[in-house]
């Protein structure tokens, strides 16, 4: 799976998001680092915040295309 | 004996901190783990392992129960924290350290010590 792909997921999950930002940090294409700032996560605490990430790559994460995800969310505000 | 599900949800419930990780404290198997460890060792928090890695169903029955598809996966008193990176975020900010005394108190014990599930 390449970046681009994990960052079109995010941006359909996150429309409008402020940055969504993906790092492949081994050039394998399954260790990834994604940074995302977007109103979305306004209010929501650090843990719903990573959970909404998850959900939004829950089919690479359920079938293992993505062996090591590092995630990174701010809110706007 | 209890079901997989069972015992995951007990270690979850019982300890006061819980991690669900590749590996042991002794012998870890992924960074990301090493990393919730260091993060909850500098929050001076107790530590409960559990290794996921003897058979995939722990995984798929502690993720069935956490709603979490990741590892390693931290509990404070039967309550999901997060995953590496949030777990190193707060022991940074100090709210990992705050959250852990008023779970557990200051005078906390630091005990490290890992449960092996029972695998039918």
């Amino acid at each position: 799976m390449d970046a681009a792909t994990i960052r079109e997921l995010l941006e359909a999950a996150f429309p409008g998001a402020a940055s969504v930002d993906v790092e492949d940090r081994t050039g394998g294409g399954d260790h990834f680092q994604v940074t995302v700032v977007s109103t979305a996560f306004d209010g929501l605490s650090l843990i719903d915040q990573h959970r909404r990430v998850n959900d939004a790559l829950a089919s690479p994460l359920a079938d293992g295309s993505i062996h090591e995800l590092r995630i990174r969310t701010k809110g706007t505000k | 004996m209890k079901t997989l599900n069972e015992q995951i949800s007990d270690v979850i419930e019982q300890e006061p901190v819980a991690v669900f990780m590749k590996g042991t404290p002794q012998m870890i198997m992924c960074g990301n783990s090493h990393r919730a460890l260091q993060a909850l060792h500098a929050a001076g928090a107790p530590i409960t392992a559990v290794d996921i890695l003897p058979d995939p169903r722990i995984r798929q029955e502690l993720s069935s129960i956490s709603g979490w598809p990741t590892i390693p996966q931290v509990f404070v008193r039967g309550e999901l924290i997060g995953g590496a990176d949030i777990t190193e975020e707060l022991a940074s900010s100090g709210e990992l350290q705050q959250k852990l005394d008023d779970a557990l108190g200051a005078d906390r014990a630091q005990d490290v010590k890992v449960v092996a599930l029972q695998l039918a």
